[in-house]
């Protein structure tokens, strides 16, 4: 579904990519881990074109999406979730989701309907009702919960009805029971939806929980990447990652 | 527009240099201005609009001074001075309240000042132009002769006040330990006050000497025209053009930019004499859109 | 009734038009000339403030040379009716000054707005200050066309079209309010469709949309358009009322009071920045009738505004008795 060849980024002399090749199959869940500024938002940002690629390419299905424009890329169906959310703290969670909706179908230049009484609210319903977000439906999104405020980040994600789903540390800044519900939601959202699935976690339990490939990364490179059975047993990995006393 | 004049003053030496002369009188003036100006931004990081009020303010203090006492050197500092006292209580009991609030908000409350001011000085000092403090008597000497320039010795005593005030600066700046602090508390506020310095006071210091700098250049002002309620509504926006050109916050580069526009006017009222005003505004814009954080300022 | 509590169009239209009817009448019972006045240069001046607070309040830009297509509407009217072309259109000729000096404004704002919003925050504020004072540099040096800093003097005709006659006090009351109420309720709709929500969009975060294939560029400038022509109208309207334009209108000082306006009235609310209208409004006659400080006053009042109350006073309003 998505293949990524090869790709390098530096910052100033500093190699926050390095060479990094990963490929995800249709319809599977995948981790990318790694340690702090290891490069894995970098990625993300390299494969959504909010930053350009130096070195590599990067195919969505057929197509050859390097260094397009962000926008054009989220057309092609790539939608992410972002490590800090990045949500519209005066719109409502409704609104918010309808926003998201019509930027999909480039009715945001619509002039001549009202927004309020527009024909997409359905849907904004069925997507809320697939993040969970239906009880705080009208709320104002600077009033959510931080939880809320992640899953009303990833629903804007969902809106997009995306082939490749990237989500970048879906369950920061949560307790352990918050986490598990949040994962829960995310695992269930993929059954439901069929999307490809990329997310960043640092909690291993999670990660070898519900992730089908892993991909490990170092100071921007892929050191090691296979399923949580082969990752687990990985020396690379344990000496570098796990055995380094910190999660 | 008159390209033709323009060649002719290059061609000729005495257009020439007093071209240049005056073009370097009018930046220096409009240095010391600016100055102020973009070293409030540059610390503080706000846009003081009411900067040009201050700069007024200066030109009434001054004539103050001088009706009262006579002496033209005590009528200048003592402008200053008393801009940047008043600076100061500005900072305390308005300005503060507003460094992190919108850019909306602080250009409204200091245009709210400018309207204040503009009046009060009308109120107090009548609404009629008051002649300014003149020039002082060492300097009521006949002009100097350059190769057929002529050049009162008054306008050089400016340039060179305004030279020495931008070393001044430029000393207090690099050298005092007050220089280190207020570049620290431009680049990182929370670091020093972890560290256990006020930067409330730095801050107020900082917007002092703004203040204090456009008194002197107020003051200054008064002794080459007349002082007049609203005279600092045209040199905020000169001052604002120097800021942008210059880059915002850089003092060298204010420095620099006003030359450029002293001699853009200059030569300008040679060249396009009804355009001189529209000269600067083009150079404004040319630089925003090649070069939007100015010759001198970091890139973002 | 019931319809009225529904937000939209027609609900709109009927609105403008009970209030432009209630308008007309209040011309007959209050036969008061400088009455009359003040409420049309409510509606004049409210339209500018409102073009301006789609990039304020709505965008979240603070465009400081507004006023330049104020004056680019103003002059290109003026212009226009002292033009011989009055001759040939006869009775067309307000309906086509008006939409030509509309046209103008537009292209100019497309220029200078293709050009302005690359740039972010107090930059943005900067170059269309400086675009702006660039046009008052041009109208003062183009003296033989524009008249210089004596304005556009001399006058021109209103040849009356369609039966009205705007050279009479009531027919020009009753245009200006009735083009002025129509302008509103096109905004208000354009504010509350899905063009008018992307705005808020990026005013909010302007870094999320990309992320959602949204283009804030070009939103950005078909508002910075679209805020450029209604204050061209709004200019062309003021340069009937006085016959004439001046350049005054082009210096910054003129794109100060569209932003108090909205300050006073409130730029979080739809008619809020109108309603900061007719408070300067009220405040400019009711100051200069008792004092010649009138800047003291409005200074003093936009003070207690941005320090005490904070916001707008129909923001306050709604937020105190409406909205919770
Ligand atoms: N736009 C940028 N400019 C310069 N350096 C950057 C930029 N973005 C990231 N970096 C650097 O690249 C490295 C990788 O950063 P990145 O955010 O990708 O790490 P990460 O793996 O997501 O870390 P974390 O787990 O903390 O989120 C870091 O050293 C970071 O400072
Ligand atoms: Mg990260």
């Amino acid at each position: 579904m998505l293949k990524i060849h090869g790709i390098s980024k530096s910052f100033g002399g500093i190699n926050a990519t390095n060479n990094v090749s990963i490929e995800l199959k249709p319809n599977s869940i995948n981790a990318l881990i790694g340690p702090n500024g290891a490069g894995k938002t970098t990625i993300f940002n390299l494969i959504t074109g909010k930053i350009s690629v130096d070195k590599g390419k990067i195919f969505i299905g057929e197509n050859n999406i390097t260094n397009l424009k962000e926008t054009v890329i989220t057309h092609m169906g790539i939608a992410r979730a972002f490590q800090i959310t990045n949500i519209f703290p005066t719109l409502s969670v409704k609104e918010s989701i309808k926003m998201a909706l019509l930027a999909k179908t480039h009715g945001l230049n619509n002039m001549w309907d009202r927004f309020a009484s527009h024909s997409v609210n359905e849907e904004a319903d069925n997507i809320a009702k697939l993040a969970g977000l239906k009880k705080v439906y009208n709320t104002i999104s600077s009033e959510l919960s931080h939880g809320d405020q992640k899953l009303l980040d990833i629903a804007l994600a969902l809106a997009l009805k995306p082939q490749v789903l990237l989500l970048d540390e879906p369950t920061a800044g949560m307790g352990p029971e918050e986490r598990w519900e949040m994962i829960k939601r995310i695992k269930e959202l993929w059954q439901k939806t069929k999307m490809t699935v990329l997310f960043i976690e640092h909690d291993m339990d999670i990660v070898f929980d519900i992730a089908q490939t892993i991909f490990v990364l170092q100071q921007g490179a892929i050191i090691a990447k296979g399923s949580p059975k082969e990752i687990k047993q990985n020396q690379a990995v344990i000496k570098a990652y796990l055995g380094g006393g910190k999660k | 527009m008159e390209i033709f004049a323009l060649f002719d003053c290059i061609i000729s030496p005495a257009c020439l240099i007093s071209q240049t002369a005056g073009g370097l009188k009018i930046g220096m003036l409009l240095f010391l201005v600016a100055s102020g100006l973009t070293l409030v931004f540059g610390v503080l990081g706000v846009i003081n609009f009411a900067h040009g009020a201050l700069y007024m303010l200066g030109a009434y203090f001054s004539w103050q001074v001088m009706a009262v006492t006579g002496h033209f050197g005590l009528a200048v500092i003592c402008g200053a001075i008393g801009v940047g006292i008043f600076g100061l209580l500005f900072e305390r009991l308005l300005i503060n309240k507003v460094y992190n609030a919108d850019l909306l908000v602080q250009i409204l409350l200091c245009y709210s000042v400018i309207l204040i001011l503009d009046d009060l000085v009308m109120i107090i000092w009548g609404d009629e132009f008051l002649s300014g403090i003149g020039v002082p008597e060492v300097f009521q000497i006949p002009p100097l002769f350059i190769f057929d320039a002529i050049i009162p010795p008054f306008h050089i005593a400016i340039v060179v006040i305004s030279m020495i005030v931008a070393l001044l600066l430029w000393l207090i700046m690099t050298k005092t330990k007050f220089g280190k602090l207020v570049r620290a508390t431009a680049v990182n506020p929370k670091m020093l006050e972890a560290l256990g310095v006020n930067t409330n006071v730095i801050k107020a210091g900082v917007f002092m000497l703004g203040s204090f700098l456009a008194g002197l250049g107020g003051a200054l002002a008064a002794s080459l025209g007349s002082v007049v309620s609203g005279m600092g509504n045209s040199i905020i926006i000169e001052s604002f053009i120097v800021t942008v050109i210059g880059g915002m916050g850089s003092i060298g580069g204010a420095f620099i930019a006003s030359i450029i526009i002293g001699m853009a006017r200059s030569f300008g009222a040679v060249a396009m004499p009804l355009f001189t005003d529209g000269i600067m505004f083009l150079i404004m814009v040319l630089v925003l859109i090649m070069k939007p954080e100015g010759l001198m300022g970091k890139k973002k | 009734m019931g319809f009225l509590k529904q937000d939209n169009f027609k609900r709109d239209v009927f609105l403008g038009i009970v209030v432009w009817l209630f308008l007309l009448l209040f011309f007959f019972i209050v036969p008061s000339a400088g009455i009359h006045d003040i409420i049309q240069k409510v509606f004049i001046l409210g339209l500018f403030a409102m073009s301006l607070n789609i990039l304020i309040g709505y965008l979240g830009l603070i465009a400081f040379g507004h006023a330049a297509f104020f004056a680019a509407g103003a002059y290109t009217l003026g212009l226009f009716l002292q033009s011989n072309v009055v001759n040939i259109l006869g009775s067309l000729s307000i309906p086509i000054a008006i939409i030509s000096a509309i046209f103008v404004s537009t292209v100019l704002a497309a220029f200078i707005g293709a050009i302005c919003i690359r740039l972010k925050d107090i930059y943005f504020s900067f170059l269309t200050l400086a675009f702006q004072m660039l046009i008052y540099s041009i109208i003062l040096a183009l003296v033989n066309i524009t008249g210089g800093d004596q304005g556009l003097m001399g006058g021109f005709p209103k040849p009356p079209f369609l039966g009205i006659d705007l050279g009479k006090p009531f027919d020009f009351y009753a245009f200006t309010i009735f083009i002025s109420i129509i302008t509103i309720i096109l905004l208000r709709q354009l504010i509350e469709s899905p063009f008018g929500y992307g705005l808020r969009m990026i005013r909010d975060n302007p870094e999320r949309p990309a992320a959602l294939g949204f283009n804030n560029q070009r939103h950005k400038l078909i508002a910075f358009i679209i805020a450029g022509s209604i204050a061209g109208l709004a200019g062309s309207l003021q340069a009937l009322l006085d016959v004439g334009a001046y350049p005054e209108w082009a210096f910054w000082a003129k794109s100060a009071e569209p932003l108090f306006m909205i300050l006073l009235g409130g730029m979080h609310s739809f008619l809020g920045p109108i309603m900061g209208a007719f408070i300067f409004e009220m405040l400019n006659d009711f100051v200069t009738a008792n004092t010649r400080y009138y800047g003291l006053v409005l200074g003093l009042v936009i003070l207690s505004f941005v320090l005490g109350l904070r916001r707008g006073l129909l923001d306050w309003l709604l937020i105190k008795f409406y909205r919770k």
